[in-house]
């Protein structure tokens, strides 16, 4: 041990009480909801008696105590400063939160560990909106979100049009001649095969790209890197071995913002599902409707639902309450089973 | 004609391969390879590259990996430095040579650059070559500063052996008696190379020569024998630079030399002049060759990568 060992010690350490302070932060924002005012005199006094008792021998316990007393203070301004919350699935840096930042820079996003928590949580109100993916131009449809979407009460209210570009990661000064295992998430290891291949390195699958990346940060193996974000790269404080890891630049994935209530925005763009009847025609009869009308679908997927029945998912241009629309709608909901417009809204597409 | 050479040998007839590096064609007209001897730093790297691209170069060449005669001289940024070549890549739009020392490092190098250097002093390293085969990857085969023509070519033979066929030759200079030089250019290697091999043959007048003021008499002297293409080491400052600061050329003597290179290069592919040297190198033992050779000869000469570039 030297003191550049024990400085790296010191930086990881450091990094951790970054990341766990942040989801301190987390917790009081989604707290504040519960709460009548921001001040919760008995709460902190609480907070600060067992702080104060706390028998970590190092730490003094008025420093801890002034400490906390800065923390809450802290937490209090957020509170107070009312931001709005998005939940994702997966561990910061995730590409869903990569794609969030871009359409609201300014928000709180709050991690989840299955898709299903995303949507529950947008239902009950704990989180303002969601994002999720929906597709992926190499990957396809993404399964766990349309089987939701379904059925979900919430609403579309924006999308977003994004390339995935990954990156391979490695703890800082690790020497890419010695790396041989590389985690991330199947569909990402899927899409950088070739590189992984050229450069002898094996895939070792993962929940999710940016939990690959958080685990190497603080575990710290041998011989091991992750493909996962630029910015997951950033946070975990990993160094980019190289950028543009997938065998396509041609990567891309879609995602929808959902909430409770519909966009107060006026959107270009809407979203539904159905399910056709099962006998001759009973599709063609629905999607006729929309040619006659002279809009332009974007999106047909089917997904299975219960046995025997599909779910058809539509988008297509045209704003909700234009004449088209509301004409072809008012003749697809005689037509088909459980018609059910998911959103009307506006799409950002990201070239870069 | 040599022994055991195969695939590297030029069978009676056969044209020149030309090599395609990102649609510059290494083989055809006279391409130029040029850059800092090492990597530096990032605005170093791109300041040359944008000023070596403006007078008309086709490739960048710089080294993030070096091979040093000292393992206390600067060896190079490594990774960084490939990272930093990519930048210049994006920034001119120029293909990238950068050399490659150790076999573990061929795939990487190969991630970022478009032609993999072997140097002088790994000419004879055959893991490094058969792996540097398997990158499939063009390669840039330096010549030993101690190795014949024959055991040049078989260096050449590993390569193509393991199924790429993208072999550049570069001539160097080699270690005589003489020392005045910091080594002897040995151009009498084109047409040598040009009669036994068909793969495309460029000269380093940098490391060939190793003084300034014999850089461009040799580049045009390398023209003049109907090489292919040149590698020449230039750098913004060379005063500052950290490697080979002696015979890297400033931004203004390479605008020269690329100026007069350009007229010799128009006067040597005059129909009488290309036919001349067509006939001094393109022709292997035997004479039906020959005249087989002649009578391709008639046909007007293509023009050149480098005229295109310059228009």
């Amino acid at each position: 041990m030297n003191l550049d060992d024990i400085r790296t010690d010191i930086d990881r350490v450091d990094a951790k009480i970054l990341s766990l302070l942040n989801e301190r932060m987390e917790k009081a924002i989604l707290a504040r909801r519960f709460k009548t005012s921001t001040l919760d005199t008995a709460r902190e006094q609480a907070i600060l008696d067992k702080v104060r008792r706390s028998s970590q021998c190092l730490l003094d316990p008025a420093f801890s105590v002034k400490m906390y007393e800065q923390i809450m203070a802290e937490s209090r301004r957020i509170q107070e400063a009312g931001l709005q919350t998005v939940a994702f699935q997966g561990e910061h840096g995730a590409y869903s939160e990569v794609a969030l930042r871009v359409l609201m820079p300014n928000a709180a996003t709050i991690p989840c560990r299955e898709f299903s928590d995303v949507f529950e949580g947008v239902e009950k109100g704990i989180y303002d909106y969601g994002i999720v993916p929906v597709e992926n131009t190499l990957g396809g449809i993404v399964g766990p979100v349309n089987s939701i979407l379904i059925y979900t009460s919430l609403k579309i209210v924006a999308a977003i049009d994004m390339p995935i570009r990954h990156c391979l990661l490695t703890l800082p000064g690790a020497d890419h001649r010695e790396l041989r295992t590389v985690w991330s998430h199947t569909q990402a290891l899927a899409q950088c095969r070739n590189f992984l291949y050229r450069n002898h390195l094996d895939p070792e699958p993962y929940y999710d790209t940016a939990g690959a990346a958080k685990a190497l940060a603080e575990s710290r193996p041998k011989g091991i890197a992750a493909v996962a974000s630029k910015f997951a790269a950033d946070l975990y404080g990993l160094e980019i071995i190289k950028e543009d890891v997938q065998d396509t630049p041609h990567n891309r994935t879609r995602f929808f913002v959902i909430s409770t209530k519909e966009s107060d925005a006026e959107g270009d763009k809407c979203s539904a599902v159905f399910t056709a009847g099962n006998k001759a025609g009973s599709l063609f009869a629905v999607l006729r409707v929309f040619a006659d009308e002279k809009i332009n679908l974007t999106r047909i997927e089917s997904v299975p639902d219960t046995p025997g029945k599909y779910a058809i998912f539509i988008d297509f241009e045209g704003a909700l309450l234009s004449a088209a629309v509301q004409k072809a709608i008012s003749k697809v909901s005689a037509l088909a089973e459980g018609f059910k417009i998911l959103g009307c809204y506006k799409e950002m597409r990201v070239e870069e | 004609m040599i022994k055991n050479i195969k695939l590297a040998a030029r069978k009676p007839g056969q044209k020149t391969t030309i090599i395609d590096v990102n649609g510059i064609r290494v083989g055809e007209g006279l391409v130029i390879i040029a850059g800092p001897c090492s990597v530096e730093t990032e605005r170093q790297t791109i300041e040359t590259a944008i000023a070596v691209k403006n007078a008309g170069a086709h490739m960048l060449r710089g080294g993030a990996f070096k091979p040093r005669t000292s393992p206390y001289a600067f060896q190079g940024l490594g990774l960084k430095g490939l990272k930093i070549l990519d930048k210049a890549r994006k920034e001119t739009g120029l293909p990238v040579v950068t050399e490659v020392v150790d076999t573990r490092d061929v795939s990487w190098v190969g991630e970022y650059a478009d032609v993999l250097q072997i140097g002088a002093r790994n000419m004879q390293n055959f893991s490094l070559l058969r792996e540097a085969g398997k990158s499939g990857k063009p390669i840039l085969l330096k010549r030993g500063m101690y190795s014949t023509l024959e055991e040049w070519l078989n260096c050449a033979e590993y390569i193509l052996a393991e199924g790429n066929p993208n072999v550049i030759l570069c001539e160097r200079g080699i270690r005589t008696f003489e020392t005045y030089t910091r080594n002897t250019l040995d151009l009498s290697m084109i047409p040598a190379v040009k009669r036994e091999s068909h793969l495309p043959i460029i000269i380093d007048p940098s490391h060939g020569t190793g003084i300034l003021s014999f850089i461009e008499p040799m580049s045009l002297a390398a023209v003049a024998a109907g090489a292919n293409g040149l590698e020449i080491e230039v750098h913004i400052d060379p005063a500052s630079a950290l490697s080979d600061k002696d015979q890297q050329l400033t931004v203004p003597m390479f605008e020269s030399l690329m100026n007069k290179l350009r007229k010799l290069r128009a006067f040597m592919d005059e129909p009488e002049m290309s036919s001349a040297l067509q006939e001094n190198m393109d022709t292997p033992a035997g004479k039906s060759a020959v005249q087989e050779n002649n009578a391709q000869n008639a046909a007007p000469p293509l023009p050149g990568a480098f005229s295109e570039a310059v228009d």
